[in-house]
């Protein structure tokens, strides 16, 4: 187990590191530069070429990239002129939003897929099957933000019980303290989930009824409420951990959409915000935030998995 | 009963003679025609697209020049069969053309990607050792950040055209198709059919080329099919967020976001005639590729 | 645990039972009008081959049908109750309390999240309601009882912890934990090597007894029936088709398919005259049950049907000898009807003829990985220092258990793999020093056919793109005369040319093994590596492709390496035999002396291991090896048996040489001379 966990450290740490060099490359693709970029279209270019001594953007590409790195472990993500307001302030006063939305989102997906998963494996090919995989493709084939409209149209116009947008608090609490604003950002974020949660929970569930521990099960005289609950559910259920951080990556792009629909005041929508306006150094620093989120995500989902599945557990434990 | 005697050879050779031969190709047809949803996958997407590429030929509308004095029409005003938009565009043959852009944006992004991925992952899968380690790593790396970030970044960096949107969409999106091939790759490497022409004295080039290739070749197309969809959704979400192909271009996500601001003043017909357009046709591309996945598989069933 | 109604009663009786399976491509009638009982205290052994319905049997007994399946008609009598009419919570607990079933695989027939002692005190804590220390206790006391070491550790255990036969003796436990009135084995040691099937299948007879139990053995093995049996039903497509004691049922079968399944059978063949007589192959496949059948099912492969055979529904006859045969075989089964006594495989000519093949300590080494971390924890020794050689025309049988490095040695010898150490030597030619084009020009020397053909074919090439790829490969001869050399190779193994358009999946399991045959003759190779090549198919069809393999060889005068795990296989086929234990050759020597006058006590223990097809011969009480195999990565040093061995002595931390004449042995106590 111990030699699995730093194995696992040890790839998120190297993935990590990528992540740095990808967004460095990129920034570098930027037309005029970094400097142009930050000081944006009126700088002069005497302004321009003292930004760049000072940043040391003038030094060969190992060395800025150094500096980069060395920047960076200092939480230093850049400054955002046209927010006049340090990266690492902007992305951390909308972070926690961020994270709630997605943890609360997440939740109710997994709440909802894994019921709708198992009644569809157990009832496989047949019409709840049929229903609830047929529900699932189009909930996957609509984009997020015409489903949040259609939300909007039935919650808040049609029948009016909740408010069209999210809750516009400043901090976390003043966020927290609006649930019913809260309601249909997370709905809408958690349908597509839902969708690939309860897919993936079906044919997880589906693989596992059809071995043969099953069978085993059955012949002990077991009721069929035991032989799923009890023997199939567990062992359908702990891929699903991994699928957790593996999906990461899509639920941060739908928190994006969601965000700016609903006008949520987090990570996402100070993206997008700063996408119109062209605030590179917001861009660069929630980019790469992100990505480390995501990393963490999945790693910390990995190491969950092995710590509940004992053929892992057990076997990393011996080699 | 019969009276002629059932002889089988002595040395028995029993194959069924009447079965009738058949070749992969109409084996593989007949699967997809079993498969319902596939079918209707098909017909969708030959319909959608006759309308967006062949339906202009016919219903000719002016999608250049805004006509200030017919905006916000509602559908069924002489000439307009779904009304007319803010800048008075003919709804119907916009439709048409936004379906353009949608189709081919998806399309090319989505082979794209899935020819890009299908190299790296082959490359990697083949290679093995530290090469493929390294060069898996970087997927993981770039799979970290969330795609739609990924796409609005390079879209702010690049102006986007139609060809811009597939080259961004194309070259973040080859990530999933480059992990599944390299598996693919892996496990068809190992076996034993390729073991059987290597110990006939047969070469790597000659594993790749024979049996590793048309044997990896369903997995890539079926993925192909899911790369398409949601190509299709990705260029709705960049137009949603302000950074699609700038009008009078038009596509289905863009015309989509710009029906959003019309949704409490009434103009019903400027939101969901694109929003089903979409649905429609990534559906038609999930149930194509569901279809495919059969028709791949049935090739190895054994009966 | 109530007393049985009435001890003459039979426990559990199957009246005109019938069961379909409903696929999508219509419905397949498993089981068509089955009649069977079990009595008290017995062993009754199922026998057939696969599709024969067997195993469904024991499903429909179970409940445990696959989906789509049902038992559409009949009865099922389990103390004189039909389970088909009780309410389903009753037959649940029927089926917990007083049956229990151990299954085929048990690798995969445990729970993988579950603790062992949870697994198998679960009947109890259920049906009887138990609670959860006692059900602790009693799960180790039945562990203890089924030979678990350490059980009161084990409880706490995996399954993925322990090795194939202590997972087995895990099912049992837990089929037995309630104290059932019926066990039901379903080919409960086809996964497993033959010393451990031995074991396992010893501890089910002594339970039986404990118990006083009925015991339900269900396999497609006449051995391991004629072991261990009291009654057999022998069941051919869905039917029972000749029941009997299994004394009686051996010594004179009546069924004309029993008859020849017991004449396809290799062991019974060598053994009775000593000769290398052809095995009876029973001609075509069984048949398809999904379509409607009249007549005799056995009848379209029947040498003794007639008209009548095709047309009457012929049902089992009355009595204690029970046979569903209008043309019974009447008299005991002694020198039975064999076609043609082939002369017996030319005996090498051993001081002329230079080996094909010459093997001279062979080592193979893998890097053993684990834990996720791509460092080497260690080094697998699969080979560890093989020597042999085999001349043309002839058969040498390579023998041993799994994980023994038998397959290694094959894919070394067609050069799949590199060694690690010592000499291969094809025609004269030491490979490892050949360039690249004569080593592409050895592969037409030594060619490779495997166990299961269809994984060896590509699945998207015809069957005339599969027989053309080794010419090609070769560049051998241009593409008209390719055709015309693999129209040759369809009439040697004898198939039809219509083959050519097919795919392999089209193909049975016994016509893919011809077709592989075909594919490695090709090329007109001087020596032929076989790995398990019959090992995955049923007796009659083994007993056609066994055959071919000879014919063949006669006419080609091809060499064989024949690697099986199936010493009564190796045996039939072989000149000579190399017995193989942990990566090391123990014996090697004439086929006839090595399994008649075994020198290793390795190979003793083999050969007693293996359930002889004759009730006669009862499981003889001489070598029982003990334990289990020891992991390959650091192995025992010296002799690598003597960690199982009756007769280790300190000496035997040094290694024996193989030595010995024509009989070679690598042991400090041989048994013989």
């Amino acid at each position: 187990m111990a030699r699995y966990l730093i194995t696992r450290l040890g790839q998120a740490l190297v993935i990590v590191v990528l992540v740095t060099m990808i967004t460095f490359v990129i920034l570098h693709l930027l037309p005029g530069g970094v400097a142009r970029a930050t000081l944006g279209k009126e700088a002069t270019l005497e302004q321009l070429a003292a930004f760049n001594r000072d940043m040391g953007y003038d030094r060969p590409w190992a060395q800025q990239y150094v500096m980069y790195v060395e920047r960076l472990l200092r939480g230093d993500l850049g400054y955002s002129f046209q927010l006049n307001q340090s990266v690492t302030e902007a992305i951390g006063q909308r972070l926690p939003k961020t994270m709630v939305l997605s943890l609360l989102s997440t939740l109710l997906a997994v709440v909802v897929a894994i019921p709708l998963g198992v009644v569809q494996a157990v009832r496989r090919n047949r019409w709840p099957d049929y229903a609830i995989t047929a529900l699932s493709l189009l909930a996957y084939a609509t984009p997020i933000f015409f489903m949040g409209l259609m939300m909007i149209i039935l919650f808040s116009q049609v029948w009016p019980v909740l408010p069209p947008e999210a809750p516009q608090g400043f901090t976390l609490g003043e966020v927290l303290a609006d649930p019913a604003g809260l309601v249909l950002p997370t709905v809408t974020l958690a349908i597509v989930t839902i969708a690939v949660y309860s897919r993936y929970v079906r044919s997880s569930m589906v693989d596992n009824l059809n071995e043969n521990y099953v069978r085993t099960a059955r012949s002990k005289g077991l009721s069929e409420g035991r032989v799923v609950g009890l023997h199939t559910l567990r062992n359908g259920l702990f891929p699903v951990i991994t699928l957790l951080g593996m999906y990461l990556p899509a639920l941060f792009s739908g928190a994006l959409v969601v965000e700016s629909l609903f006008n949520f005041p987090g990570m996402g929508q100070l993206f997008w915000q700063a996408a119109l306006k062209r605030d590179f150094p917001i861009l660069f620093g929630v980019t790469l935030i992100v990505a480390v989120a995501t990393v963490l995500g999945a790693l910390l989902a990995d190491l969950l998995y092995a710590a509940v599945d004992p053929r892992v557990r057990l076997r990393a434990g011996r080699a | 009963m019969t009276t002629s005697t059932q002889t089988t050879g002595a040395q028995g050779a029993p194959l069924d003679d009447e079965a009738p031969v058949r070749g992969l190709w109409r084996q593989g047809v007949e699967v997809f025609g079993e498969n319902r949803l596939a079918l209707v996958g098909l017909a969708l997407f030959v319909l959608l697209g006759a309308v967006c590429f062949l339906g202009p030929l016919f219903y000719h509308t002016d999608q250049v020049h805004t006509d200030l004095a017919a905006v916000h029409l509602p559908p069924g005003t002489a000439g307009h069969p779904l009304g007319t938009d803010g800048v008075g565009y003919d709804q119907l043959g916009r439709l048409m053309l936004g379906g353009q852009t949608s189709i081919v944006v998806g399309l090319a992004a989505g082979i794209l990607a899935t020819f890009m991925g299908t190299v790296w992952g082959a490359i990697a899968g083949f290679a093995g050792g530290w090469v493929d380690a390294a060069m898996m790593r970087v997927v993981d790396a770039m799979m970290s950040i969330p795609s739609l970030f990924l796409f609005m970044l390079m879209a702010t960096i690049v102006t986007p055209s139609v060809p811009m949107l597939i080259l961004i969409i194309g070259a973040f999106a080859w990530l999933g198709p480059a992990r599944l091939v390299r598996g693919e790759a892996l496990s068809l490497r190992s076996r034993e059919y390729v073991q059987a022409m290597r110990s006939m004295g047969g070469t790597g080039g000659r594993a790749v080329r024979r049996h590793i290739i048309p044997n990896a070749i369903g997995t890539v197309i079926v993925n192909a099919t899911f790369q398409v969809a949601d190509a299709i959704l990705y260029v709705a979400y960049l137009s949603f967020l302000g950074l699609g192909v700038p009008p009078p271009a038009a596509n289905w996500g863009g015309m989509l976001s710009d029906g959003l601001a019309d949704t409490y003043s009434g103009h019903w017909w400027l939101l969901y005639p694109p929003g089903f357009a979409i649905i429609l046709i990534v559906l038609a591309f999930n149930f194509m590729g569901d279809g495919l996945r059969d028709v791949f598989e049935v090739r190895l069933r054994r009966r | 645990m109530s007393a049985p109604i009435d001890p003459t009663e039979p426990l559990l009786r199957l009246r005109h039972v019938s069961t379909d399976i409903a696929l999508r491509r219509g419905v397949v009638h498993a089981l068509d009008d089955v009649n069977l009982e079990v009595r008290q205290g017995e062993t009754l052994g199922i026998v057939g081959e696969s599709g024969s319905g067997k195993t469904m049997t024991a499903l429909s007994v179970m409940g445990l049908l696959p989906p789509g399946g049902d038992v559409v008609g009949g009865e099922i009598l389990f103390e004189g109750r039909d389970l088909r009419s009780l309410p389903p919570a009753e037959v649940r607990r029927i089926r917990g309390v007083r049956m229990g079933m151990v299954f085929q695989d048990p690798l995969t027939s445990l729970n993988p999240t579950m603790r062992i002692g949870a697994q198998v005190a679960e009947p109890l804590r259920v049906h009887e309601g138990v609670g959860k220390a006692e059900a602790r206790e009693r799960a180790v006391e039945i562990l203890r009882r089924v030979g678990m070491p350490r059980p009161d550790k084990i409880v706490d255990a995996y399954p993925h912890q322990l090795s194939g036969g202590m997972r087995q003796r895990v099912v049992i436990a837990m089929a037995l934990v309630c104290s059932p009135r019926l066990l039901i084995a379903d080919e409960p040691t086809t996964a497993l090597d033959v010393t451990t099937q031995r074991q396992i299948l010893e501890l089910i007879d002594d339970l039986r007894e404990e118990f006083k139990m009925a015991v339900v053995l269900v396999t497609h093995d006449l051995g391991v029936i004629a072991s261990r049996a009291d009654r057999v039903a022998v069941m051919y497509a869905g039917r029972v088709v000749e029941s009997a004691t299994t004394a009686e049922l051996f010594r004179s079968p009546r069924h004309r398919y029993t008859e020849a399944l017991m004449e396809a059978l290799p062991g019974s063949a060598s053994r009775e005259n000593d000769s290398r007589g052809r095995l009876y192959s029973i001609p075509g496949l069984p048949p398809d049950l999904s379509r409607p059948m009249t007549g005799c099912r056995f009848a379209p492969r029947c040498r003794f049907a007639s008209e009548a055979c095709r047309t009457t529904d012929v049902t089992l006859s009355v009595g204690e000898h029970q046979h569903a045969c209008l043309h019974p075989v009447e008299r005991t089964l002694a020198p039975a009807p064999r076609p043609a006594l082939a002369a017996p495989a030319a005996e090498p000519s051993e001081p002329a003829a230079e080996a094909i093949l010459s093997i001279r300590g062979l080592v193979k080494d893998y890097e053993a990985t684990g834990g996720g971390l791509r460092r080497a924890s260690g080094r697998v020794s699969a080979v560890a220092g093989v020597s042999f050689d085999v001349r043309p025309g002839e058969t040498f049988g390579l023998v041993g258990e799994s994980g023994c490095g038998k397959s290694t040695v094959g894919r070394l010898v067609v050069g799949l793999e590199e060694p690690t150490g010592g000499q291969i030597v094809v025609d004269g030619a030491d490979i490892a020093t050949l360039d690249r084009r004569a080593r592409r020009r050895m592969h037409r020397q030594v060619q490779l056919m495997f166990q299961d053909s269809y994984a060896a074919m590509n699945p998207r090439m015809r069957i005339d793109a599969i027989l053309a790829e080794p010419l090609e490969i070769q560049r051998v001869d241009d593409p008209a005369a390719r055709r015309s050399r693999i129209a040759t190779l369809l009439d040697q193994v004898g198939l039809s040319r219509r083959v050519l358009e097919r795919y392999p999946h089209e193909f049975s399991g016994g016509q893919l093994q011809r077709i592989g045959l075909a594919r490695s003759l090709a090329l007109r190779p001087r020596l032929i590596v076989g790995d398990e090549p019959v090992s995955a198919l049923d007796v009659s069809i083994q007993a056609q492709v066994l055959n071919l393999m000879r014919d063949l060889q006669r006419e080609l005068g091809l060499a064989y390496v024949f690697i099986s795990h199936d010493l009564s296989v190796v045996d039939y086929m072989s000149d000579r035999i190399g017995v193989m234990y942990l990566g090391k050759l123990v014996e090697v020597g004439p086929a006839h002396d090595v399994v008649r006058a075994a020198r290793h006590p390795y190979t003793q223990a083999l050969i007693d291991a293996v359930p002889s097809a004759d009730p006669g011969v009862r499981p003889r009480e001489s070598i029982a090896i003990r334990g289990e195999l020891p992991s390959a990565v650091n192995p025992p040093t010296g002799c690598r048996f003597r960690t199982r061995c009756p007769l280790a002595e300190e000496i035997c931390e040094s290694e024996p040489p193989l030595v010995g004449g024509a009989h070679q042995v690598a042991c400090h106590f041989p048994l013989r001379g």
